[in-house]
């Protein structure tokens, strides 16, 4: 799997007008089944946050998903994906996590 | 804009998930020079005060970085100025007090440890450094949270072997008082050569006289995401294997950068450091031992251990320092025995001998740690490790310390649990040679030259 995908730093823009927009990386990973991507998707969709970015492979039944997920912080939190995404990861038996973008860019970039 | 391969997103999600990887300690030091007074219960007062004042955050903000980045903080610890700085009595009731002090405030915020009753004594005692290593049995019996630390030797001063003949009566009587709990009293008892001032890691976290008034210190960890790269790489010679684990280092320091620069942000307190240690925890998969086994030993303590772990601790700094720059604390791999499940299954099957694990303290952090010996080891035994372990700091310039536990009624071949962290291990066996009219001689060995060093 070679793909690239971009990140905007998200404190580049700070007019204290605009609500502050943070990035989060979900990545969801387990059996592969019919409709995990839109399960995932839609739990995003009802957190109204926006899939920015989105790639998935299914390799010798494994399921696995990246999204560049971004939700300004007043019409939702961190907590509360994570929290809806535990839920749908329970359903749909897959791993979901969800992280600060920043962790990879730390660890992956001097 | 920065580009991030799907691969490394999900080799950081894997080092979390499967391989252990985690934030071993966001550590708070705290000074208390200002809280001194000649009476005792203001003291006590207002050390409970300042500790609970800037560290009730702690927990809270450690578990909101801990959500955000989704990697584990293991461990939120407080570390305070040496109380022997803070307390102006030569009577040890009021040092017991202070320490009851601390462990109120530890509790008060839910820290697991509050490290600095401590002394450094590597020249000599003060009235009040003698006060607290007298106090250190009922301190560390009386309470739960609490951790002391004696620093009883330097490269500049040399060992004072009163301090370590001392040490070794305050182990015992620690054991004894503990014997219910396996003599756990004794795992929460750092004697050092050249302490550090700003170590996150407990038992011998403490605040130096050098440090600022409120500071964050970092303790990294990942001995499971470096096991899993050297296994998966059996073939490759050392010179690529110290590359591998130099990458490898690189990424879980800069985690620990990330946690320090957030914590520090979020709680007003200065940036300290990120300690550049690969410490084991008793699960699975959490061992150094393991990683030195990976490299091709049957077992740890097989020949050839102190050379790989030695290639593992420079590794591991070499990578680190590229990281962060700042670095401190130990900052190098520990090998405690009782606290790393592959280092317990050597011993168990004797693979692995105290004489070695003396041996690959000359290359790497700490020293003799977290080692059950018997209860009926005596005194001069006790203080004649120690010295050895002190020897091996001062000579090399480099932080040493010992971690004995004279587990109290138990022999050679018996188990002790120590519970959580601290893990469980076998009690290993002490040369049985005397050394009484060694240790007896008293007083202080020189320091050593700092040239002609060979």
């Amino acid at each position: 799997m070679v793909y690239y995908v971009a990140i905007f730093s998200v404190s580049v823009y700070r007019d204290p007008g605009v609500p502050m927009r943070t990035t989060v990386i979900v990545t969801a990973l387990g059996p592969d089944r019919h409709g995990l991507l839109a399960a995932v998707a839609t739990t995003i969709a009802e957190q109204d946050a926006n899939i920015d970015d989105v790639s998935q492979t299914v390799s010798n039944g494994m399921f696995t998903m990246i999204m560049f997920v971004s939700f300004d912080e007043t019409e939702t939190s961190m907590a509360e994906l994570q929290n809806a995404l535990g839920g749908t990861g329970e359903t749909t038996g897959l791993q979901i996590h969800v992280q600060h973008e920043n962790i990879f860019r730390f660890m992956h970039r001097i | 804009m920065v580009f991030i391969t799907a691969e490394e997103i999900l080799e950081t999600v894997r080092m979390i998930q499967a391989e252990n990887l985690d934030v071993r300690a966001v550590t708070m030091g705290i000074s208390l020079h200002d809280c001194s007074s000649r009476n005792v219960d203001d003291l006590c007062r207002r050390v409970f005060k300042k500790v609970v004042a800037h560290g009730k955050r702690l927990v809270p903000v450690a578990k909101e970085i801990q959500d955000k980045y989704g990697v584990p903080i293991v461990n939120r610890r407080i570390s305070v100025t040496p109380i022997s700085d803070v307390v102006a009595s030569d009577d040890p009731a009021a040092y017991v007090k202070v320490a009851q002090a601390l462990d109120a405030a530890a509790q008060e915020i839910e820290v697991d440890f509050i490290g600095g009753f401590s002394a450094m004594v590597q020249k000599g005692f003060t009235k009040g450094d003698c006060a607290l290593i007298e106090a250190i049995p009922e301190a560390i019996a009386g309470t739960e949270r609490v951790c002391s630390s004696v620093n009883v030797a330097s490269t500049r001063a040399g060992i004072n072997m009163d301090a370590v003949v001392k040490m070794a009566g305050v182990l015992r009587e620690v054991a004894k008082r503990t014997a219910k709990q396996d003599a756990i009293g004794a795992a929460k008892i750092v004697t050092f050569c050249n302490v550090p001032e700003d170590n996150p890691f407990m038992a011998g976290a403490l605040h130096g006289s050098g440090e600022p008034e409120v500071s964050i210190n970092v303790a990294i960890s990942g001995p499971g995401v470096i096991r899993n790269v050297v296994a998966s790489h059996p073939d490759i010679s050392f010179t690529d294997l110290a590359d591998l684990i130099k990458r490898t280092t690189f990424k879980i320091t800069r985690i620990g950068e990330l946690v320090a620069r957030e914590a520090s942000e979020m709680l007003g307190a200065q940036m300290g450091i990120i300690d550049l240690s690969l410490a084991p925890s008793p699960k699975v998969g959490d061992s150094i031992a393991e990683i030195l086994e990976s490299m091709g030993l049957e077992r740890v303590g097989a020949p050839g251990s102190t050379a790989a772990l030695a290639l593992l601790n420079d590794a591991v700094k070499k990578g680190g320092t590229m990281a962060t720059s700042s670095t401190g604390g130990l900052s190098g791999a520990f090998i405690p025995v009782s606290e790393d499940a592959g280092m317990v299954r050597a011993a168990a099957e004797g693979a692995l001998t105290i004489e070695k694990l003396e041996a690959m303290t000359s290359v790497c952090s700490l020293g003799l740690d977290m080692i059950v010996v018997p209860g009926d080891t005596s005194a001069a035994a006790l203080a004649g490790m120690m010295a050895d372990v002190m020897a091996i700091g001062m000579i090399n310039s480099k932080t040493t310390g010992a971690r004995l536990i004279p587990a109290y009624g138990k022999k050679v071949g018996d188990w002790v649990t120590l519970g959580g962290l601290f893990g469980e291990s076998p009690v290993m066996a002490v040369n049985a040679a005397g050394n009484e009219a060694f240790v007896a001689r008293g007083g202080r060995i020189p320091a050593p030259l700092q040239s002609l060093t060979n």
